[in-house]
């Protein structure tokens, strides 16, 4: 299924406006399989932008979003998820009435069956498929070090397991690539230090490819393999970390035009 | 919290409402007394545990569509009346009991999906708004149709239901049959949360945005969750319709619907446990005002049975204020607390 240039998801001259602002102008972004791809740039670069438009969130205006090389431009926020864009979120959006392993069980939804009646008289079917689903979830439980807080009430979490629990269901949905919006906002370094350790897991260990906004510059530089930098809604350097960092347009978008720095 | 020593060792286990021998001995300690009450209890006692039996399965419906689905309900009442005058109309043509009950769950489903179709695109307030003009018109409609449809405004008369001729009519018997259809429904909604269709319900209960984006149909769950809370309320309405051997409309009125969602706000709206206990505690105050005010009008005071009402009316209303304020979690929030307590006594809880 991988395509011949080994791009998993691709966007096509994206443009997408909202009413006199233009968003993104004429956008391409290419993510590889196996790499995390990283998206920075200043407040209101169009980051997140582009990620609700390869979400399905926004229906650019012009152009088209690719997946495993089909069109999926009109495909709906859930039927991405179907399809294998699994994403997380910016902030929190668990469910917090819920214990960790049924936020992460909800997301095996659309891979599990069963309707009104097995749900009310609780079939052997059901139970069943219950136990290689909750077997499956503790999968996940391990590999994200929640063994401690499977039963914990969400709502009652710190924001880092929140976020934890959040990726967990992203990763239940079986995802063929993640998709992250500013994963590491409003954590402590040491929540940080972790889920830089889980993006890469997920990269090595289930070779799922991941996209990210991030506002971290040493988290960025230090797990992403490529960076795409975006200013006023236009992709203005693509390449390897060390290269970004080292690219003038990219230092003028952050630190100002050259005159002001001399 | 778990006493100390308990495990398991398959999901199965873990998975199991009851987790420890002596909470399945408690039960069935429980069953042996349900079962055997006729013999040392009254008629009078049986007929009021049989309409407690009733109420529980309306208000099992209810904590299904609105404690674990979030979709504001205030119209069980008159999804209960659909399942009493489907029942009764299915009856007076000579369909046999054991095929009434569940013919008049699945009628009262199917208008209740009418009026879910707006729950698609409304919430919170405006929800409550659609749900109230369901229960407005369930009169009207029964009224306004020809007499010999639905019986108009006089109602309909309901024989004594027989089961392969053995006739249950009587107090015991009938006490026995809402007996085992409250323990069902106990044992539905006990299931419920435990499966697929019960975490999607809580899903879109918690945050429907990000529950659609991780591939979650959740207006088929919002119908389906109003769709299953009226199967448990046509349940309780063919019972009602057998029960009282007579359905009005007057019967099915928006004041039940309140009640029913008292019962389930100071039970727990989020817990199975909570629709027994409100159940219980709502039932008691209201036997208990009935027998004061019996007292009182034996006394020659003359307080008269619209005080009584009215102070009914009252004393709800505060048990959900104190519910809403100490307790939003409910009673069955209160007894998992004292359990706690007592488990770790005399260390402090957490």
């Amino acid at each position: 299924m991988t395509p011949a240039n080994g791009s998993i998801l691709e966007a096509r001259d994206l443009c997408l406006r909202f009413g006199a602002v233009e968003a993104l102008r004429s956008v391409s972004l290419a993510v590889q399989a196996g790499s995390i791809h990283a998206l920075i740039g200043p407040n209101g670069a169009g980051k997140s932008s582009l990620l609700n438009c390869l979400s399905g969130f926004y229906r650019p205006w012009s152009g088209a979003v690719l997946f495993q090389d089909e069109d999926i431009s009109t495909a709906r926020p859930p039927m991405r998820s179907t399809l294998g864009i699994g994403r997380t979120f910016q902030g929190i959006q668990t469910y917090p009435s819920m214990t960790a392993r049924d936020n992460i069980l909800t997301g095996f939804h659309s891979r599990m069956s069963g309707g009104v009646f097995a749900a009310l008289f609780r079939t052997p079917a059901l139970i069943r498929q219950e136990e290689a689903f909750t077997a499956r979830a503790e999968e996940i439980i391990a590999f994200l070090e929640l063994e401690q807080d499977r039963h914990r009430v969400v709502g009652d979490m710190s924001y880092g397991l929140r976020k934890r629990v959040d990726l967990g269901r992203a990763l239940a949905t079986d995802p063929k690539i993640l998709i992250m919006d500013e994963p590491m906002a409003g954590m402590s370094p040491e929540e940080k230090g972790d889920l830089a350790r889980f993006i890469l897991d997920i990269r090595d260990h289930f070779g799922i490819p991941v996209v990210l906004v991030e506002h971290d510059m040493d988290v960025v530089m230090d797990i992403s393999d490529r960076v795409t930098v975006l200013e006023f809604g236009e992709v203005i350097a693509e390449g390897p970390p060390e290269r970004i960092a080292d690219d003038e347009r990219v230092i003028t978008a952050y630190l100002g035009a050259a005159e002001v720095a001399v | 919290m778990r006493p100390t020593g308990v495990y398991f060792e398959n999901f199965a286990a873990e998975a199991r409402v009851l987790e420890t021998r002596r909470a399945r001995l408690w039960l069935v300690a429980l069953c042996i007394l349900l079962v055997a009450l006729p013999m040392l209890a009254g008629p009078w006692l049986l007929g009021q545990l049989t309409y407690a039996f009733i109420t529980l399965i309306a208000v099992y419906g209810l904590f299904v569509t609105v404690g674990m689905a979030g979709q504001i309900n205030i119209a069980q009442s008159a999804f209960v009346g659909v399942g009493a005058f489907s029942a009764a109309k299915l009856s007076g043509l000579g369909v046999p009991f054991w095929l009434v009950i569940p013919a008049a769950a699945l009628i009262t489903g199917a208008v209740s999906v009418l009026f879910a179709l707006p729950a698609a695109r409304v919430r919170g307030f405006y929800l409550a708004l659609t749900t109230l003009a369901a229960q407005v018109m369930f009169p009207i409609v029964i009224l306004a149709l020809p007499m010999s449809w639905l019986g108009g405004l006089v109602g309909m008369p309901v024989v004594s239901p027989d089961l392969f001729g053995l006739s249950l009519g009587g107090p015991r018997g009938f006490y026995w049959l809402a007996l085992a259809f409250a323990a069902a429904a106990t044992w539905c909604a006990f299931n419920l949360p435990r499966s697929r269709l019960g975490r999607a319900m809580r899903a879109v209960h918690d945050n429907d945005t990000a529950a659609s984006v991780m591939g979650i149909p959740v207006t088929r769950i919002k119908i389906e969750a109003f769709f299953v809370g009226a199967l448990f309320a046509g349940v309780a309405g063919a019972l009602t319709a057998y029960f009282l051997q007579f359905v009005t409309v007057s019967s099915f009125t928006l004041f039940a619907s309140v009640w029913y969602l008292g019962m389930l706000i100071v039970g727990g709206i989020h817990s199975p446990l909570g629709p027994i206990l409100g159940v219980a505690f709502i039932t008691l105050i209201q036997e208990g005002l009935h027998a004061i005010s019996n007292a009182l009008l034996q006394s020659g005071s003359n307080i008269g049975g619209g005080a009584v009402f009215a102070l009914s009316s009252i004393l709800l209303a505060l048990c959900i204020l104190i519910a809403l304020i100490f307790e939003p979690r409910g009673l069955a929030h209160l007894w998992q607390t004292a359990k706690t307590t007592f488990r770790l006594w005399p260390f402090p809880r957490n």
